[in-house]
């Protein structure tokens, strides 16, 4: 299992920018070092994702020692590690469970819990787990562990949000030499990907079954161990001293105080009450980053808008229709109005630059010609054309995208009538399909072009909820998800966009910038992946 | 006195089951599935029905009722759907905060209205009452979620006193405990102020104009003794009234102010609970509220009584 192995990794351009400290680098990365003599036979994965603004520089030795105080935007709901509690969760969760895989400061995969991983062939991935990790009670992390928290993920009864991965896993088996074996019936591409994944954890087989309610409290292999949940008021987290990686994680404790109110949350930063804080809002960006005693770390690539149709609704299924949408938004003017600059319009394909399947020349496709949008609307005939538009006003990342939309539209004669309603009323009515068009938002899933099965495949969640089914895109997707040539997958993801922007089965607008903010004795901390915040086991405080 | 507490702990029952079989059934009959909520924006139906019957939410709707209302009367409020948390446990841990906040801001309000309503009442048409009554009326402008917001820019940034933003029992720092009330106190007493003060003003007002004030002036009393004893006492029972649904709105609507100053209170418990469609966490905190609002209103009831013996007597 060892030779013609094809790194996971690729450097990012904005890599040389980042922590200088290349031992601990290298000591985090040692999953990625192994990678590097471990067999992937077939398939390999090159997530880059490039990122507008990181963490800034380290120019100092770590200090072990303090508290991070950290401001959080939402409380969590619960701490079930296989359900996506929302992103606020995520970075609690993260810091007591590992996964098998997850992302280096370039976004590359290397290994976590595994020290190599790979497939083995077509259809076996393998990965070979750690010797001496423990869990926060004292027990041995074991292989019977990982197949244990697979299964539940697999397990219907589970209902975890990862279990779609898994369906077309035939057996999860221990092998030798401490190997977890994950057989399929078919390959799948992006599988590492989900191992990476923040619903992925791997947990104790027997901790689990002991009855525990693991949506109450938290026993995993994580940098830290849960010490206390005060509902509405604190979560705190002390340093794990049997940490896997020796000399992290540098902090003593982590306290997350829920704060809610954007204002609240801010102001307790730039005060002093806070060291940290989560999903900086658009309006202060611009503070943020004039606080010469702040950094704010961000990317404009995962989070993204979208405008969605009911294809089996009249008007909106037709194609013309779609495409005068599709070209009466001037995407530019829309991150102005919708972020104030803070954030990057999408004129060709969603997949990122950086990664497989990016189509440089889809660039530069949908720049706001409204009278190309008329002419449109005329041949469907429906110039002008009043259209009901449903979006959410509970999160402002969406309803902004919307109005800035429903706006852009207008120069193209679409009067798209905006409602506006709660998240979940908005999600349910989505589901049942009641709207021609609804405008959402979201983030990229995952560093792998798979993540558009979700939209564009027929049995895509999303895409039910277009109503949207075509069989050459169906097709397309299925050889991109079974194939494990990295330069056919590039060319059949290419091939989906452009058929993306032929029939245009949804629309994406706009990224929007999305990061932490952090007072500047905060070291350590990369923004690497909005959902996978892993690098704050790096933290420490210059104080 | 004895059956008029009776009769209103029996109706008390009665509205009680009521307000909660009303929640039990809005909550259902809204648009918006707790399972969706839980499994993420990546669901499948499949997922989302499976969730509905773990959770046991694709049960008949009477069947889930008989069985809540069953728990219910045995004082189990069950576990939050969501956090799989007790929802007695979740209230019991929230609602002293939020009565101690709802008692101090209301106290402080009163410490503040009534002598200056009473002083605007005295002092009718001139100046002081002018400039009472436009303070007044400014409070009442001044949304909460804006003073709150403000208090925090300008304590916290120009000011740099705003207290630690984590929230400190009353027994681990009563010091800091207290310190972190200030601001919420003070943004919720100002509006409460502002309404008791031109309550206060008008009823004096009225008072004022009455007979028997002109008669105890005739019989020689001091101005003092008159307003204290034949005027305020008169004018007082509305204000009662204005207390007490003061004190059951703030009940479950200091939401705002809860999350402005990361004040975990019962508002907050019950706006997640919304969000979320945690079917248990509303109808425990709805049932909780309802029965304080009833009992605030028999508090009122038996005040009235107690400063105006003719109520007593009929």
């Amino acid at each position: 299992m060892a030779s013609s192995s094809r790194r996971q990794s690729a450097r990012s351009p904005f890599s040389r920018t980042l922590n200088a400290s290349v031992s601990r680098r290298a000591l985090v990365g040692t999953g990625a070092a192994a990678a590097g003599a471990f067999t992937l036979t077939r398939a390999s994965a090159s997530p880059i994702i490039t990122f507008g603004k990181m963490a800034r520089e380290q120019d100092a030795e770590p200090k072990s020692g303090g508290t991070l105080r950290y401001g959080l935007s939402t409380d969590p709901s619960n701490f079930e590690p296989h359900f996506s509690t929302g992103a606020a969760s995520t970075s609690v969760k993260l810091m007591c469970y590992s996964t098998l895989l997850t992302y280096d400061h370039d976004n590359s995969l290397i290994g976590d819990l595994a020290e190599e991983f790979g497939w083995v062939d077509d259809t076996t991935y393998q990965v070979k787990i750690r010797q001496g990790v423990t869990f926060h009670d004292g027990s041995d992390l074991t292989p019977d562990d990982v197949v244990f928290s697979l299964n539940r993920i697999q397990d219907p009864e589970t209902v975890a949000t990862n279990a779609s991965y898994f369906a077309e896993v035939t057996d999860i088996a221990t092998g030798d030499d401490n190997t977890v074996n994950i057989t399929f019936n078919k390959p799948f591409a992006a599988f590492p990907f989900i191992l990476a994944n923040t619903n992925s954890y791997i947990v104790s087989q027997k901790w689990i079954e002991s009855g525990v309610d693991p949506k109450t409290t938290m026993m995993g292999t994580g940098p830290f161990v849960f010490k206390e949940r005060v509902p509405g008021v604190s979560i705190t987290l002390e340093k794990n001293p049997n940490y896997f990686i020796p000399e992290l994680p540098y902090l003593d404790s982590i306290v997350y105080q829920p704060m809610p109110d954007d204002t609240s949350r801010m102001t307790a930063l730039r005060s002093g009450s806070v060291d940290f804080v989560d999903y900086v809002p658009y309006t202060q960006m611009g503070i943020i980053e004039g606080d010469p005693n702040l950094t704010f770390a961000s990317d404009n690539i995962s989070g993204f808008g979208w405008i969605g149709f009911n294809h089996e609704m009249d008007i909106v299924n037709d194609q013309n229709v779609r495409q005068a949408f599709a070209n009466g938004m001037n995407r530019e003017k829309m991150v102005e109005t919708a972020f104030a600059g803070y954030g990057s319009a999408i004129t060709g394909g969603l997949i990122p630059e950086g990664m497989i399947g990016y189509s440089p020349d889809l660039e530069g496709t949908y720049t706001g010609d409204y009278e190309k949008a008329k002419s449109l609307l005329d041949t469907a005939g429906h110039n002008p054309l009043d259209i009901d538009m449903l979006s959410t006003s509970s999160y402002s990342v969406i309803q902004r995208p919307a109005e800035a939309a429903q706006a852009e539209l207008a120069e193209a004669n679409i009067n798209a009538n905006l409602e506006l309603q709660e998240w979940l009323t908005f999600r349910q009515t989505v589901a049942d399909g009641t709207f021609p068009v609804h405008a959402w938002g979201t983030a990229i899933d995952y560093g792998d072009p798979d993540f558009l099965w979700n939209y564009m495949h027929s049995t895509g969640s999303t895409a039910k909820w277009f109503r949207f089914a075509d069989a050459e895109m169906d097709s397309m997707l299925e050889e991109g998800r079974f194939s494990t040539d990295e330069s056919l997958r590039d060319e059949i993801y290419n091939e989906i966009q452009t058929r993306a922007v032929e029939i245009v089965p949804w629309i994406y607008t706009i990224r929007r910038t999305q990061g932490e903010a952090m007072a500047n004795f905060v070291k350590g901390y990369t923004h690497i992946q909005s959902w996978v915040p892993i690098t704050m086991r790096e933290i420490w405080l210059d104080q | 006195m004895g059956s008029f507490i009776a009769r209103r702990l029996i109706t008390l029952v009665v509205q009680v089951l009521l307000v909660a079989t009303i929640v039990f059934l809005m909550l259902r009959l809204v648009p918006g599935d707790p399972a969706r909520g839980i499994l993420g924006e990546t669901a499948s139906d499949e997922q989302v029905a499976s969730m509905r019957h773990k959770l046991g939410i694709d049960r008949p709707i009477y069947e889930q009722y008989t069985d809540w209302l069953g728990d219910t009367l045995q004082f189990d409020l069950g576990n939050s759907i969501i956090s799989g948390r007790s929802v007695s446990g979740d209230i019991a841990d929230r609602i002293t905060n939020s009565l101690e906040l709802i008692i101090i801001s209301v106290v402080a309000s009163l410490i503040i209205a009534i002598p200056l309503g009473t002083i605007a009442a005295l002092r009718a048409n001139r100046f002081t009452d002018f400039a009472l009554s436009s303070i007044a009326m400014l409070g009442l402008s001044i949304p909460g979620f804006v003073l709150g917001t403000i208090f925090v820019l300008v304590f916290g940034l120009v000011l740099k006193v705003l207290p630690q933003a984590q929230y400190v029992s009353w027994t681990d720092d009563p010091i800091a405990h207290m310190k972190l009330l200030i601001l919420p106190s003070a943004t919720l007493a100002i509006g409460n102020a502002a309404v008791i003060l031109r309550m206060m003003r008008s009823s004096m007002l009225e008072v004022l104009r009455q007979d028997y004030v002109r008669t105890a002036r005739a019989k020689g009393l001091s101005e003092t003794s008159v307003i204290r004893r034949h005027t305020v006492r008169n004018a007082i029972n509305p204000v009662v009234s204005i207390v007490g649904l003061e004190c059951s709105t703030l009940l479950g609507g200091m939401v705002i102010v809860e999350q402005i100053f990361n004040w975990p209170g019962l508002s907050s418990l019950l706006l997640s609970g919304v969000l979320s469609r945690d079917y248990p966490v509303v109808q425990g905190v709805v049932l909780i509220i309802a029965v304080l609002t009833i009992v605030i209103n028999v508090i009122v009831d038996i005040l009235y009584g107690v400063l105006d013996p003719r109520i007593r007597l009929s």
